[in-house]
């Protein structure tokens, strides 16, 4: 019987047979915890194994990308816990201002197709846009793998979503995810690893495939995989600057527990409205919601590409008064692109605000909570009760981000092109 | 592990996420355990706080966990006192957050569809039944390395165990 990719990347790290719902122990290449987890890891590495060095701190990372830089004093202390305990093992930190951590971590080339990688972030399956396994785990499972450079894990099922059908720009990849999830919910995929299949996503370029992908944690699955194309081997060898990594495809007789179809012809924007992200509805039926702020960077909408995107819509426009826009590049590379290509001279002259590398207002550590009353529109992917302040949340594409910047109310980018 | 677990329950929804368990804004900025615990569920339930001195047992639907992979959307729960919880599924990291940290999960959906907010409810482990209202649940046990892992009190636990048993 044939693999699936996800079977064939733990294959390859584990000497366990690799067959849906076994226990495996899983060789894990790139493990890292963040400002959040990053103090816990410590905490718990310290009572347990006291000054052993860790497996091998060359694979080993702290990212500090949620809190950062720290605004209270707690925070700061966190962080300098782990800068202190990163010292004492040798484990490089890419400290603040370098930006989101799996996205950094990809950029430097440490995680790479075909490997596996770990670390205290829920959307760390956004690795699989490169073709790698990736997990978010919690602090004592990640403290074990800085000790032992293993984890175990259940083999997962893998289901099959095939896409029919394509669609055009100002539709973009955020709209794609939005609709799948309006189709799939939490329930379809629940611990599952997803294969896409079809033109409209084999077509997507490697930010919109990192758009997907980091939402199927939102879908409840465990990672999800989209077949590299010719483009997408030569997008990756510039994004990690590597060329020394192995594609998996899955087998033509692998075994996939379910299918679905999901028809995207002609699809326009999607916004999913409060209080959860696959709460979808097109972006005509939402159009008289009216907004105080927009966000637009996070894991899901943070590259140089998805704010050149929102750029283009707004050159040459006004943001509306009384909304603040709020602009936050996933990556310090993404923001100095952006810085040299003007656009966020551009942004800036309109009134945006433009913040350091980071993930933004998600799990309220940076810049941008509401309060009671207000509404906001963000590119991110979560938007449930509490998650970025006392108001409500919408998750948008950049392009509809723009396009509400421009009239103050929820708006399909079509009508301010 | 408690072999019999015994309490009236408080029954949520579906897709309680972490950021309701445990809320964002106090992930790391507050890390005492009587802290967090006093923080649980507070923005989904404002009365968890009373409710969790005699219920010691959450019954919710899907997806329970959705979200975040902070833990202390497990241990604040264990802090304030939950021992189990029952749902028609869990989230994936967050069952094995709980399972590192000793809190008990269990999928059943016929028990969970059926236990309502407040009624007394039996777990007895050793026979992995669920009884209430005078019904029988049975649900399937955890693989066996799983066990091994709540067994030994966590992740970190067992493997030392395990070394010393090889040594």
């Amino acid at each position: 019987m044939g693999k699936t990719i996800v079977e064939k990347i733990l294959s390859s790290h584990s000497k366990d047979e690799v067959k849906p719902g076994n226990i495996i122990w899983l060789d894990i290449d790139v493990r890292s915890a963040r400002d959040f987890g990053g103090p816990n890891v410590v905490k718990h590495y310290k009572e347990h194994y006291d000054s052993e060095p860790v497996d091998n701190p060359k694979k080993t990372f702290f990212t500090f990308d949620l809190v950062a830089p720290a605004k209270t004093i707690k925070y700061a202390i966190n962080q300098s816990l782990c800068r202190r305990f990163a010292r004492e093992q040798g484990i490089k930190v890419y400290d603040v201002g370098y930006g989101i951590g799996t996205h950094v971590l990809m950029e430097e080339g440490h995680i790479l197709p075909g490997k596996t990688a770990v670390g205290t972030d829920s959307h760390y399956n956004i690795v699989g846009a490169i073709g790698a396994f990736g997990q978010g785990m919690g602090d004592v499972d990640i403290t074990f793998v800085f000790k032992t450079g293993k984890t175990w894990f259940e083999v997962p099922k893998t289901v099959k979503i095939n896409i029919k059908g394509s669609f055009e720009y100002p539709t973009t990849a955020k709209d794609l995810t939005l609709y799948i999830l309006k189709h799939i919910k939490t329930e379809f995929a629940l611990g599952r690893a997803i294969e896409f299949y079809g033109d409209a996503v084999e077509s997507l370029p490697l930010y919109g495939r990192i758009t997907l992908l980091s939402m199927v944690t939102e879908m409840g699955g465990i990672i999800g995989y989209v077949p590299f194309t010719e483009k997408t081997v030569e997008e990756v060898k510039a994004f990690t600057g590597r060329d020394d990594f192995e594609v998996f495809y899955a087998d033509t007789d692998a075994e996939y527990e379910k299918e679905i179809e999901i028809d995207v012809s002609g699809l326009e924007s999607q916004v999913a409205a409060p209080p959860h992200p696959h709460n979808v509805f097109p972006v005509s039926e939402l159009k008289d919601v009216k907004v105080d702020m927009i966000y637009i960077g996070s894991c899901t909408n943070g590259r140089e590409e998805d704010i050149e995107s929102a750029w283009k819509i707004l050159k040459g426009k006004k943001i509306k008064d009384g909304v603040i826009l709020s602009i936050t590049p996933a990556t310090r590379r993404a923001y100095k692109k952006l810085m040299e290509k003007g656009i966020l001279q551009d942004l800036f002259d309109m009134g945006a605000i433009i913040t350091n590398p980071s993930c933004a207002g998600c799990a309220q550590g940076h810049p941008g909570m509401t309060g009671e009353g207000e509404v906001s529109l963000n590119t991110s992917n979560r938007n449930f009760p509490g998650k970025q302040g006392k108001g409500e949340t919408y998750l948008v594409s950049p392009e509809v981000a723009a396009a509400s910047a421009i009239t103050g109310r929820i708006t399909d980018p079509r009508e301010v092109l | 592990m408690e072999k019999i677990i015994k309490s009236r329950v408080i029954k949520y929804g579906d897709g309680v996420n972490t950021d309701v368990i445990f809320p964002g804004r106090y992930t790391y900025a507050i890390m005492e355990p009587d802290e967090m615990a006093k923080h649980a569920m507070e923005d989904i339930d404002p009365e968890f706080q009373n409710k969790v001195k005699e219920r010691k047992i959450i019954v919710a639907g899907r997806n329970f966990g959705m979200g975040s992979s902070r833990e202390q959307a497990v241990t604040s729960l264990v802090y304030a006192g939950i021992k189990a919880v029952i749902a028609k599924s869990f989230a994936r990291i967050y069952f094995r957050n709980a399972i590192n940290n000793g809190l008990l999960v269990i999928e059943q959906k016929e028990a969970a569809d059926f236990i309502e907010d407040n009624d007394e409810v039996e777990i007895d482990t050793e026979k992995n039944e669920i009884r209430v209202r005078g019904k029988t649940f049975t649900f399937p046990p955890l693989p066996e390395e799983v066990l091994k892992i709540v067994e030994a009190g966590g992740l970190i636990n067992y493997v030392k165990e395990k070394i010393k048993r090889e040594a």
